[in-house]
């Protein structure tokens, strides 16, 4: 990648972050009425609801309330929740890791899975060959991707943590309580990357240049790993990009189900219960989580990809 | 089962599903709707049992009844937020073509920008604004469901805005709105509709999601993931209490996804009809191996299933040193008789030959190390004939580190070698450059040298300059020309061109709906020629001196398609000179003249 | 009509630079160049389908036929809509005699013709609109050789029959010499020469026109 692209992109990120900011900001100014008395009430004084208001500073103008939010954001202070009283900068950087740490490893599995498993089955059904594999491959992926991850944690909860007690049903403590969590959050983006492998192999196998290494005779391996492949891999990874920020919101509902004390449990909490602050900080959170795995799928991409630079010319 | 309904088995079993899932939101309330809400105080949280399948809830409802009442609140709210995201995001998806530029530009951005958030989180965006219920809920899945829409509307509308037709259209002075209503609207329609069905699919899981989360449907109402929500808590007790809600979810997902994709693929097929038919017997006659012919074809036939033969018997045979030109219109079978001559033809392709020798030695007995030396093949786009993600060294390297067993530094010596030798300029540099950084005319020359890293003793050229500009042509021609008789190499050089044919080659074989019609020296073409087709051909070609006064030869009619071929001449029914005879019996090759053989009664 | 001190940018790159071009009343001016030279570029111009510096004046009534046939009719449009969307319904029979083709074809969809009677087709819309100019973009280059020949006889025929003023572009130099009175040699978006057919063909005065006489292939070398 050149480095005025690179430059293009960081200034995006950079607008991007700006305008998620403000619409965070104008989140809890978009709720009818009044947030503070819906957080609270009808039936809480309205010496409370006065006093919350002014500590939130609410009753100050928009600019300066505006303003007073992205000095804080920027300085890491994300207000204080209305129900613990806990500053919402700590409950996220308490929980940002192990939300993390589920979509990436998630991330990683589906990929380990999903890309050999396309590429074979590109290979045995090119040119409409081995009509029964194809068959299944389409069947078995076709359900696997159209199967939320919710349900995938309540059957494997079920399955494996309660009829059969191998796993722990819920909470963070050790290795082996990752291994629900993450299978239920993998398995649906893996169907769907097996899928896009093999349609972006049998693309890549349909071309001259494949047709000329079969008439070199190269070895299949050879064919294969080191010719298709690299070309399947720009797709594969921006889609594996997407999938890790949808990862990181399906994590929510997974988080829900095995107890996970992650942000999406928190969001999922603060939402319920009314408590904007911490729902605010959470999603601001999220959305630059996503801005961010954008950024760096753009970079690596652009410096794997040898002609990008002209595709943008 | 039958190759169709085995094919559509995935969309079948979608459609029913999808089919079911109405019936049951038309027919489950009435039916069940009594029950689903009837409390009994007696049988509150209850497990299975023959009176309550799936067991009951905490104020004794029946949970089967609630499942199946439940089917058409789910359906309703899924359909409401795919209306909205779907009309959200084609309007969004339209501005930019209808806005000042500044304007489109920051539509076309946000648009970007929002497709790359998770629907999820627009959705509890969504939810923290409205509060918690299903309005809330439906609004957000919707406002998710609007940005994969926009994008899809504004890719579809740029694409069919581009197009020629639509030039052609405002050209003719034909109004805005007529084109987008005649021309663009019906063209994007299609895609747009397909990915209707899917977000229909996305929305209801979307919806099952929130409301599981407690976001969504709130009591007293309740749809399947509110249901999921209510039977969660108890699945370490009574784990089928969560089992109906949890299957209907799944199922439903499951069966808008199978139905999607059947539609997507059903729009994007072609060719449908692709039944297997036996392969022809193997022809046998092979004879004895042409000592002076280092390729040597005997009665090379390639057919697919259906009865569609491209190429038809096809005999012939290539010198040391010698280029023989095959040439044909597209259709002729011409690039598939390279491709089974190098081993290429695609599944479901079968090819037999009476003979197929490089070298006086069956290709079938040879091995990949031998063929991969000794055969070299040149492509059309010589852009997509390499590799890419590879550097122009690498990819010519390998040949000698596979086949040869050469190390890496030697391999790569040799590749400089062979770059500099088909007059690349700067080869070292070129070398370590990736084929996009080359010049067409360059990355032909490329694909040349690969053909030189083992020691050719056939080159298949099929159109290697037919993607190329004149000037260039007339360089990568010398080259071959040069490279032939270097390496004494025997040379099939196929192409559509007749004149470039005639320039370049030795030997030209003529080619006409899949089976040689004449066979003739190129020095003989301008005048020689006997086969009508050729003749005409030749005639319909103009160069630089031809009368500018008459009208051009031109063959009336078109080439008959491979399964379309009857008993007699192919040529035929385009023929000046066709007699009944012609129609009725195929002639056969027969020699004409030194060097000349021509398929023809009419020809004495 | 004329073409006048018209360049074609595309960002940095210019793709057409200052050309001046006339193209007489009923005369066919043939445009040659390889790849990249900017002649498609100089087209889309004419027709007011890029932006572009400079004028063209005296043209009413542009039309353009493009190159690839399978592209530039609407798949979902029938012939005779595809034609009377122009032309108007009455109009339709007589045009597609007009490029030799049977009446009956008019309810048929672009899929069902082969690649000489689309281009036929296309070219049939186009004179619809009754057009002052007619810019044929490569019309040929997608076609087999024994289709190609009764093409260029057709545009050859209709400007005999009605006088048409056209800009017919190609790469190859003995087509646009076939159908051509004038030659304009085009190379890196710059008119090199232009001359009366015979006389670029002939006697070229530019190098690069040599250039591309030599590479034209000959078989009757």
């Amino acid at each position: 990648m050149t480095r005025r692209l690179g430059v293009r992109r960081l200034v995006r990120f950079a607008v991007s972050l700006g305008v998620l900011m403000v619409v965070s900001f104008a989140m809890i100014h978009l709720i009818p009425g009044d947030p503070v008395r819906a957080a609270l009430g009808p039936a809480a004084p309205l010496e409370l609801v006065e006093a919350r208001r002014a500590a939130l500073g609410l009753d100050r103008p928009l600019p300066e309330q505006l303003l007073t939010y992205v000095t804080g954001v920027v300085t890491g202070d994300f207000g204080t929740s209305f129900l613990t009283g806990e500053p919402v900068g700590e409950v996220i950087a308490s929980r940002l890791p192990n939300t993390l740490s589920l979509a990436l490893l998630a991330t990683a599995v589906a990929l380990l899975i999903a890309v050999p498993l396309g590429m074979w089955a590109a290979v045995r059904t090119e040119n409409g060959r081995n009509r029964g594999t194809e068959l299944g491959f389409s069947a078995t992926t076709g359900t696997a991707v159209a199967v939320p991850e919710f349900l995938y944690a309540i059957a494997l909860v079920t399955v494996f943590a309660i009829a059969l007690g191998w796993f722990p049903p819920a909470g963070k403590a050790g290795p082996l309580t990752y291994v629900l969590p993450v299978l239920a959050l993998s398995l649906g983006p893996a169907a769907m990357i097996a899928r896009i492998s093999r349609v972006e192999t049998l693309r890549e196998l349909a071309k001259d240049y494949v047709r000329l290494a079969r008439a070199k005779r190269l070895p299949a391996a050879r064919l294969h790993l080191r010719h298709v492949l690299p070309n399947t891999l720009t797709a594969t990874l921006t889609v594996g990009g997407l999938l890790l920020t949808s990862l990181i919101a399906g994590g929510v509902l997974v988080e829900y189900v095995f107890a996970w004390p992650g942000l999406g449990l928190k969001i999922v909490e603060s939402i319920t219960q009314k408590d904007y602050p911490v729902a605010q900080g959470v999603i601001l959170v999220y959305g630059a989580l996503v801005l961010v795995v954008n950024l760096a799928v753009d970079l690596v991409l652009g410096a794997l990809d040898p002609t990008s630079a002209i595709k943008e010319a | 089962m039958t190759g169709w309904s085995r094919r559509n088995a995935p969309g079948v079993a979608g459609a029913v599903i999808v089919a079911a899932m109405a019936v049951l939101a038309v027919v489950g309330p009435p039916i069940w709707g009594d029950e689903a809400v009837r409390i009994d105080a007696a049988a509150i949280l209850q497990g299975a049992s023959p009176g309550h399948p799936l067991g009951t809830d905490n104020l004794g409802r029946d949970l089967l009844a609630r499942v199946l009442v439940a089917g058409r609140y789910s359906l309703l709210l899924a359909l409401a937020a795919t209306a909205i995201g779907a009309v959200a995001g084609i309007v969004l998806g339209t501005l930019p073509s209808v806005l000042p530029r500044r304007a489109a530009r920051l539509a076309t951005g946000t648009v970007n920008a929002l497709v790359a958030f998770p629907g999820l989180l627009l959705a509890m965006f969504t939810a923290v604004v409205t509060g918690l219920g299903a309005r809330g809920a439906v609004l957000g899945i919707g406002a998710a469901i609007a940005p994969g829409f926009a994008r899809l509307t504004q890719t579809l509308a740029a694409t069919v805005a581009n197009a020629d037709y639509v030039s052609a259209a405002r050209m003719l002075g034909v109004p805005r709105r007529r084109i987008l209503t005649r021309h663009v609207l019906p063209n994007i329609a299609e895609p747009l509709i397909l990915n209707l069905t899917q977000a229909l699919g996305g929305a209801l899981l979307g919806l099952a999601g929130m409301s599981f989360l407690g976001l969504g449907v709130q009591p007293p109402d309740f749809d399947w993931g509110r249901l999921l929500f209510d039977g969660f808590p108890r699945i370490y007790v009574t784990p089928e209490v969560a089992l109906g809600p949890a299957a209907a979810v799944a199922l439903a997902g499951i069966g808008f996804n199978l139905l999607g994709d059947a539609l997507a693929r059903a729009a994007a097929r072609t060719s449908v009809v692709r039944e297997r038919t036996p392969a022809p017997p193997v022809a046998d006659g092979a004879g004895e191996p042409d000592p002076g012919a280092v390729l040597e074809v005997r009665d090379l036939t390639v057919t697919f299933p259906g009865g569609v033969t491209p190429v038809r018997q096809l005999s012939l045979t290539v010198a040391p040193g010698e280029i023989v030109g095959l040439v044909g219109e597209s259709g002729s079978g011409k690039s598939l008789t390279a491709a089974a001559i190098g081993g290429l033809v695609p599944y479901p392709g079968t090819v037999t030959y009476a003979a197929l020798r490089l070298g006086g030695r069956d290709v079938a007995t040879l091995s990949d190390k031998e063929l991969g030396t000794a055969l070299a093949m040149v492509f059309q786009d010589p852009l997509a004939a390499l590799n890419p993600a590879l550097k122009v060294g690498g990819q010519l390297a390998e040949v000698a580190i596979v086949h040869e067993g050469a190390d890496r530094a030697e391999a790569r010596r040799r590749a400089v070698d062979r770059l500099g030798h088909v007059h690349l300029p700067e080869p070292e540099r070129r070398a370590r450059q990736h084929p996009h950084e080359l010049s067409g005319g360059m990355r032909q020359r490329a694909v040349i040298a690969m053909g030189l890293m083992g020691t050719p003793r056939l080159i298949v050229a099929d159109e290697p300059t037919t993607a190329l500009d004149v000037t260039v042509q007339r360089q990568i021609l010398r080259l071959l020309r040069e490279v032939v008789e270097e390496t004494g190499a025997a040379t099939l050089f196929i192409s559509h061109d007749i004149a470039v044919v005639g320039e370049l080659c030795d030997r030209v074989v003529v080619m006409y709906a899949g089976r040689v019609v004449e066979e003739l020296p190129a020095g003989r073409l301008a005048d020689g020629a006997a086969h009508p087709y050729t003749k005409a051909l030749i005639a319909s070609l103009p160069d630089l001196d031809t009368d500018r006064s008459t009208p051009l030869a031109g063959i009336a009619g078109t080439q008959p398609a491979p399964g379309q071929i009857g008993l007699g001449c192919a040529f035929a029914p385009r023929c000046p000179l066709a007699t009944a005879r012609c129609e009725s019996e195929r002639p056969e090759l027969v020699a004409h003249g030194p060097g000349q053989r021509v398929a023809c009664w009419e020809v004495k | 009509m004329i073409i006048k001190n018209l360049s074609v940018r595309f960002g940095a790159f210019t793709a057409v630079d200052d050309v001046t071009l006339e193209i007489p009343d009923g005369g066919v001016v043939g445009l040659v160049g390889e790849s990249g030279s900017g002649k498609s570029s100089l087209a889309r111009a004419v027709c007011g389908l890029v932006p572009h510096t400079g004028s063209v004046e005296g043209a009413r009534r542009v039309q353009m036929v493009f190159q690839d046939p399978y592209a530039s009719l609407n798949p979902r449009m029938t012939v005779g809509r595809t034609i009377a969307e122009g032309a108007g319904p009455k109009e339709v029979e007589r045009l597609l005699g007009l490029v030799r083709l049977p009446a009956e074809l008019a309810g048929r969809y672009p899929r069902e013709l082969s690649g000489g009677q689309r281009q036929r087709v296309a070219i049939a819309r186009a004179l619809g609109g009754n057009p002052g100019l007619l810019v044929a973009d490569e019309i040929t280059s997608s076609l087999d050789v024994s289709v190609q020949g009764a093409v260029l006889n057709l545009v050859r025929g209709l400007r005999d029959e009605l006088g048409l003023t056209m800009l017919f572009i190609s790469h190859n130099l003995a087509v646009v010499r076939y159908v051509a009175d004038v030659v304009a040699v085009m190379h890196h978006g710059r008119l090199v020469e232009v001359g009366p057919t015979e006389q670029v063909v002939g006697e070229p005065a530019h190098e690069y026109t040599r250039a591309l006489l030599a590479a034209v292939p000959r078989l009757r070398g």
